[in-house]
């Protein structure tokens, strides 16, 4: 298009600063939107991939959460009828402390049996996998591991490697190299494959199996065999096709990926109006221009497509280099990510590579064109309305309409009376995300007439402060409505998400403090991990009798930390002996009385709920809970309904002799401990560790020690919410830089008016900072705001849709407060460039008429 | 690795109908109540590098009805690992090995017994007994095998699925009804050869006591020497149980 | 007062344009000279490079015996704003201030006590008869009330220079005359050294001097 060479690109050129800083916002928004998916995606593909590998031919596979099943299982399935293999498996990681290197996966099977499912030879005809098969199965301390893996660690056959397991930390023999390619690219190459006879003693899985992979005989179909399977062995299983475990990790992943998409959608949502922004002023500015085009015979349809066509480049442009971005950003982000999965869910994860998704970044693409044409549409309609006649006036055009500004008001009433009316209807969801979203309309269609009306009032004191810098830096914003109402908006939205973030983050912290103070009271925890977290190797039974013989030692309860599956969340069930829980913790209850809650629950003949389990499945106090378990169904009432975090998706508590009975899984993940008075919990620690401490992998954890280690997971989360804070900050410095560099171009002849008759060049950067700084409060007066509001239905929604823990609204005044100084000295930042352009310019050019 | 375990197919003279006898007559010769001998066997892998083993065997019975034990004596790293094997006439063996290290029996799995034995050239079903009556067999003419004649005999499994070779060729000696020579394929593929050397008579019964097993397409062989072999020995019905492994260990 | 010796100025662009060359000029305080010439012969330049908007190619300006050419940006401006004051053609106001606000301009800049910002402003607007207007803003003026603004806003200091560019360029002969009578009268009372650029023959000629400029030289230097 001749147009865009002949008018466009030189505009672009000269103004080239501002183009960039446009795009910027469309960069930065696709960038986030790209580098979370493609985090998550490799995370996802990492496990998905780890999954299939490992499943190798196997096409169902039977498990029963956490807890295992015991062996006879394995026996009943191979006598079905329909199947050609059944492999047992018991997956653990291990630590073998390979520096930089991560954790191992511990793949247990059975080798006399497991090659109908899985190819441990490759490259036929050639050597063996396992030096000597037979005495792999022999000594139980044989481990196989990848060639990539080996190569990194320099392990040859025949090395040996420790990690820590049931009986303390142990020395492996590598007794075989597994070839690159197929399984051996499970888990990022950190594949450790030992014999599942003597993972059973080395990771304390009794007499279990985690699970059993299926091969069915050929004209058995899927559904055939996993019907078979789940007839066989009842509702305390899974079974399911190995992609299966995809999905459960997806939806764990989903949680975590909300937030991130949240972000990525306000940055291009902002970008939007930062672009809307910059072609709304580049109309007024190329007005003349445009007069001279329509004169010249330019019709308004190819005056729109030009403008069009410039959002569109402009957006590709942007969209392209975000995407770039946004896969450099992927490979820090993966990290954190997989970190956090670790921490929170205890899944961890190994991943080596982003996985680019070309049709995401396609979709990226498209999004952040489509986004900067939608921005453009406005001002390009505005600029084919210009008048050829008006190519030869000039001035300002940027004065609001009082219709204009009526209309705006008016609508922006109507969408907050109608969010209004949604409020109380908020239980049906539909409802409530409307009233969400016509608030958030509400907002921004008040905000030019809020803008302007908060730059009056600011004018005052900004005048009091500077007579002369301040009242003509309030006086730019209100000649420029247009201009400013912009940039005002994007910072509002962006700051609003801030205050919403941060709110949800200090709402939660207030409930776990409070649940730290009620639950968390024991004086030491041995758990099997440095956190409570994640359980690979578990105690045995017998070492609550060995703990309670220690010195000084009150109280031991045993607790089992397993995650099941019900009604499709990952619940965690903590089975504990509930008669001493009732007698040591304080409950924050939500429904039922505690003392027969705790004496039912003692008893077997309850279970307890967490509230936001309670919520997410809409069950209350007396239903009947069916919890499947290996054994057949257990049926026991809700007798208790209590506040408690330890879980996100929710926790049901249970006594520990009924989950024994019902799961015949005795092990513990940890074990909590009540001090004598007057002992000291160190001193204790140094007593546990000395008697038991030797060999076994064991941590002992002060009080103290864990609410540290959950701060700091908290801390972690809520990292995001500083994330956003930098992004806020990014945005408030691309839009008010924006919006500055042309200010100063539309107020070049008052500023050099102002040097002429003795402004000094401090006094004119400071007059362009308090426009910046003007600009930066209002927006974040609008934001805190819109923010309180958001924050509302950001609580409402996590209550409701995520994990249904009810937060008290409190607003995060500590953010709110932060933010006043990041802003200003944002605005600061951004004001820097267009005020050295301010003093810089001639000031004869500046003072002659334009 | 014993013969009488490997002896899955035999014949008798001439016709397509006397196959079968040839079959019966050698499976008859070989009969006996028990047997004991040590083993050692050597694995030749394709990289010339050579593993030895030893292990003592104990059979009560024979062919379809037989129980066998092996426990391995050397090398230490898998001295005690044992192995029973009780054979059925109209089904699959059923396996179970022990591993004294960690103290735990296993049971190897029907589906499984087409891989190698540990380590190997031979596979789990090699070490089977099968009964005459579960294949179909057919005399396809004679041969020589190391200077002695021989029936040449194909065998193929009656049932689908029961044994991972679709046809299997045996070669009996026509002067003592000894194998001689098995070749299984698998899709008309030679996959595993077996050579029976050095007959001797033993307590009457023509014995091979070396046995070499060469995997065909992993281009390695095994070789069993039998030692101390004896027939008819004393041996118990409770020595041939799972708990007998665990207890003998 | 002011002094200029082999004053030029060079434009640089693609072809380098002398907007003055080699301009010799001595004016004696207390003088009221004009500057006539055609466009394009350097008059404004002349003004710009006296009054500090722009500095010079080469050669030396001192005004009361400062020298231009060695002063900071930030000390020029200082210079212009205590020294010399401004009249522009196009009055040069702040739309977004009101007249008192616009005179007071440069007394805020200097960062005089507000009290006193506001009571000299005020006084400035009577002495240039615009005591009834003080809050209106400029856009409710007429032109020759402007330049009043203009003109009050350029006597905030007393400045002993005063510089005018075309002052009655943008308003019409009746009003000009006021304009030009209220300069003179100020001359007369504040011993100011007032230099105007006109090409309007009568204000000229009210003046006691007459610099002519012609392609960048100065070619007529008349006093009467």
């Amino acid at each position: 298009m001749i147009l865009l060479r002949l008018i466009s690109w030189p505009y672009m050129r000269k103004h080239l600063l501002r183009s960039v800083l446009t795009t910027a916002g469309i960069v930065l928004g696709v960038a986030l939107l790209v580098g979370m998916q493609t985090a998550n995606r490799s995370v996802l593909s990492a496990f998905n991939q780890t999954v299939e590998r490992i499943a190798g031919k196997a096409q169902l596979q039977v498990s029963a959460g956490d807890p295992g099943f015991g062996e006879e299982i394995l026996e009943r399935v191979q006598s079905l009828p329909g199947i050609r293999a059944a492999a047992p498996v018991i997956e653990a990681e291990a630590d073998p402390g390979f520096p930089g290197q991560g954790k191992l996966l511990i793949l247990a099977v059975d080798m006399t049996g497991d090659r109908s499912l899985r190819d441990y030879e490759f490259d036929n005809g050639d050597q063996d996998v396992i030096d000597d098969p037979l005495i792999f199965l022999a000594q139980p301390d044989s481990i196989i591991l990848t060639r990539e893996f080996a190569a990194r660690n320099h392990i040859v056959s025949g090395s040996k490697i420790t990690f820590d397991t049931m009986q303390g930390r142990k020395q492996f023999t590598v007794r075989g190299i597994l070839k690159a390619g197929g399984m051996a690219q499970a888990f990022g190459g950190n594949l450790g494959i030992m014999d599942i006879y003597a993972a059973q003693s080395v990771f304390g899985r009794g007499r279990h199996f985690d699970r059993i992979d299926i091969g069915l005989n050929e004209g058995v179909t899927l559904e055939q065999g996993e019907a078979a399977l789940r007839k066989l062995l009842g509702p305390g299983f899974t079974v399911e096709p190995p992609s299966g475990r995809g999905r459960h990790f997806e939806s764990l992943l989903g949680v975590y990926t909300l937030a991130m998409t949240v972000s990525s959608v306000f940055a291009l949502f902002i970008g939007m109006f930062i672009i809307y922004n910059s072609f709304a002023i580049a109309v007024t500015q190329r007005r003349g221009e445009i007069g001279i085009l329509r004169a010249l015979g330019a019709t308004r349809r190819q005056v729109r497509v030009l403008f069009l066509a410039e959002s569109a480049i402009a957006g590709l442009i942007g969209s392209c280099a975000g995407a770039g971005l946004g896969l450099i950003f992927a490979r820090t982000l993966t990290g954190v990510s997989a970190d956090m999965l670790e921490s929170m869910f205890g899944v961890a994860q190994n991943v080596q590579q982003v996985v680019i998704d070309r049709a995401f970044l396609f979709f990226a693409v498209v999004l952040g064109t489509g986004t900067s044409m939608l921005a453009a549409l406005i001002p390009a309609r505005n600029a084919a309305r210009v008048e050829p006649i008006q190519a030869l006036q000039k001035g300002r055009y940027q004065v609001l309409g009082a219709g204009e500004n009526r209309l705006r008001r008016n609508l922006a009433l109507c969408a907050a009376a109608l969010s209004l009316a949604c409020l109380p209807l908020s239980a049906n969801r539909v409802f409530f995300f409307a009233g969400f979203l016509l608030t958030l309309l509400a907002a921004l269609l008040l905000t030019p007439f809020l803008a302007l009306e908060l730059t009056r009032l600011l004018r005052r004191p900004l005048k009091w402060l500077r007579p002369v810098e301040g009242a003509l830096a309030a006086d730019s914003l209100l000649q420029a409505p247009r201009r400013t109402s912009a940039t005002v908006a994007a910072l509002m939205l962006s700051l609003a998400l801030v205050i919403g973030q941060g709110g949800v983050a200090r709402a939660s912290l207030s409930s776990i403090e409070e649940w730290m103070n009620n639950s968390l009271n024991p004086d030491l925890f041995v758990s099997t991990t440095e956190n409570i977290a994640s359980h690979g190797v578990r105690f045995p039974a017998s070492m609550q009798q060995e703990l309670e013989n220690v010195e000084g030692i009150a109280e031991v309860q045993a607790a089992r930390l397993p995650r099941i599956d019900f009604h499709g969340y990952p619940v965690m069930l903590v089975s504990i002996q509930m008669e001493s829980v009732g007698r040591r913790i304080k409950r924050h209850m939500v429904a039922g009385d505690e003392a027969t809650m705790n004496r039912l629950a003692a008893q077997g003949k309850g279970v307890i709920f967490s509230e936001n389990l309670a919520a997410l499945v809409k069950m209350k106090l007396g239903d009947m809970v069916d919890l499947p378990a290996t054994t057949g169904t257990m049926q026991l009432p809700i007798v208790g309904i209590v506040r408690d975090l330890s879980n996100q998706m929710g926790t049901i508590f249970i006594d520990r002799q009924v989950y024994i009975r019902y799961f015949q899984d005795d092990t513990v993940d940890v074990f909590r401990i009540y001090l004598k008075p007057n002992i000291s919990p160190e001193t204790t620690r140094g007593r546990i560790v000395d008697r038991m401490g030797n060999g076994r992998r064991m941590f002992v954890l002060l009080n103290r020690d864990l609410r540290d280690y959950i701060s700091r997971v908290m801390e972690q989360w809520f990292g995001l919410t500083y994330v956003q804070v930098i992004v806020a900050m990014l945005v408030a410095i691309l839009g008010i830089v924006n919006t500055l560099t042309v200010s100063i171009s539309d107020r070049r002849r008052e500023l050099g008016v102002l040097r002429a008759v003795g402004g000094l060049r401090w006094q004119i950067r400071r007059s362009v900072w308090l426009e910046a700084a003007a600009i930066g409060i209002i927006g974040l007066v609008l934001g805190v705001a819109t923010g309180a509001v958001l924050l509302y239905y950001e609580l409402q929604a996590i209550q409701h849709d995520i994990s249904g823990m009810p937060f008290a609204y409190e607003f995060p005044w500590g953010i709110a407060l932060l933010l006043l100084p990041v802003i200003l000295a944002a605005a600061l930042g951004a004001s820097i460039f267009p005020a050295e352009r301010a003093v810089r310019g001639s000031l004869v050019e500046a003072l002659e008429y334009e | 690795m014993n013969k009488a375990m490997l002896i899955v197919l035999c014949a008798a003279p001439l016709l397509a109908q006397d196959a079968r006898q040839i079959v019966e007559e050698s499976q008859r010769r070989g009969r006996a109540n028990s047997q004991r001998y040590e083993g050692v066997l050597e694995v030749v892998g394709a990289d010339t590098r050579v593993t030895k083993k030893s292990w003592q065997s104990w059979r009560l019975g024979s062919y379809g009805n037989s129980k066998a034990v092996i426990r391995f004596t050397a090398p230490a790293e898998v001295k005690g690992v044992a192995l029973l094997v009780i054979n059925h006439p109209d089904r699959s063996s059923d396996q179970w090995m022990w591993t004294p290290a960690i103290a735990r029996d296993r049971r190897i799995a029907l589906q499984d017994r087409s891989t190698r034995f540990f380590g190997t050239d031979f596979s789990f079903e090699d070490l089977e007994e099968r009964d005459a009556e579960q294949y179909d067999y057919k005399l396809t003419g004679e041969e020589a095998i190391a200077g002695a004649a021989c029936w040449r005999i194909e065998a193929r499994p009656r049932q689908n699925k029961t044994s991972q070779y679709t046809l299997s060729r045996v070669w009996i000696r026509k002067d003592n009804y000894v194998p001689a020579q098995y070749e299984n394929f698998i899709k008309d593929q030679p996959v595993r050869r077996l050579e029976q050397k050095d007959i001797q008579n033993i307590q009457g019964i023509w014995t091979p006591r070396t046995l070499e097993m060469t995997d065909l397409r992993r281009k390695s062989r095994t070789i069993l020497r039998m030692e101390k072999l004896e027939y008819n020995v004393p041996l118990k019905e409770d020595e041939f149980t799972v708990q007998a492994l665990r207890r003998d260990q | 007062m002011i002094s200029l010796r082999a004053v030029t100025k060079l434009y640089q662009g693609k072809r380098q344009i002398a907007a003055l060359q080699g301009v010799d000029l001595e004016i004696a305080r207390g003088e009221m000279v004009s500057i006539v010439g055609p466009s394009g012969s350097g008059k404004s330049t002349l003004l710009n490079l006296i009054g500090g908007l722009d500095r010079a190619t080469s050669g030396e300006i001192r005004i009361d015996g400062q020298a231009l050419t060695a002063l900071s940006d930030d000390d020029l401006t200082r210079l212009r704003r205590d020294k010399i004051g401004f009249i522009f053609q196009f009055f040069n106001l702040l739309p977004s201030l009101t007249c008192v606000e616009n005179v007071a301009l440069p007394l805020h800049l200097k960062g005089l006590p507000r009290q006193e910002i506001d009571t000299r402003a005020r006084s400035l607007l009577e002495m240039v008869q615009l005591g009834q207007r003080l809050d209106h803003l400029p856009d409710e003026l007429s032109g020759g009330e402007r330049q009043r603004v203009a003109i009050a806003r350029a006597l905030a200091f007393s400045p002993p220079v005063l510089l005018a560019d075309e002052p009655t360029g943008n308003l019409d002969t009746h009003t000009g005359a006021d304009i030009l009578a209220l300069i003179r009268d100020l001359h007369q009372r504040l011993n100011s050294t007032v230099l105007i650029v006109t090409h309007d023959a009568s204000v000229a000629e009210s003046c006691q001097r007459t610099v002519t400029l012609r392609d960048s030289r100065i070619v007529g230097d008349v006093r009467r």
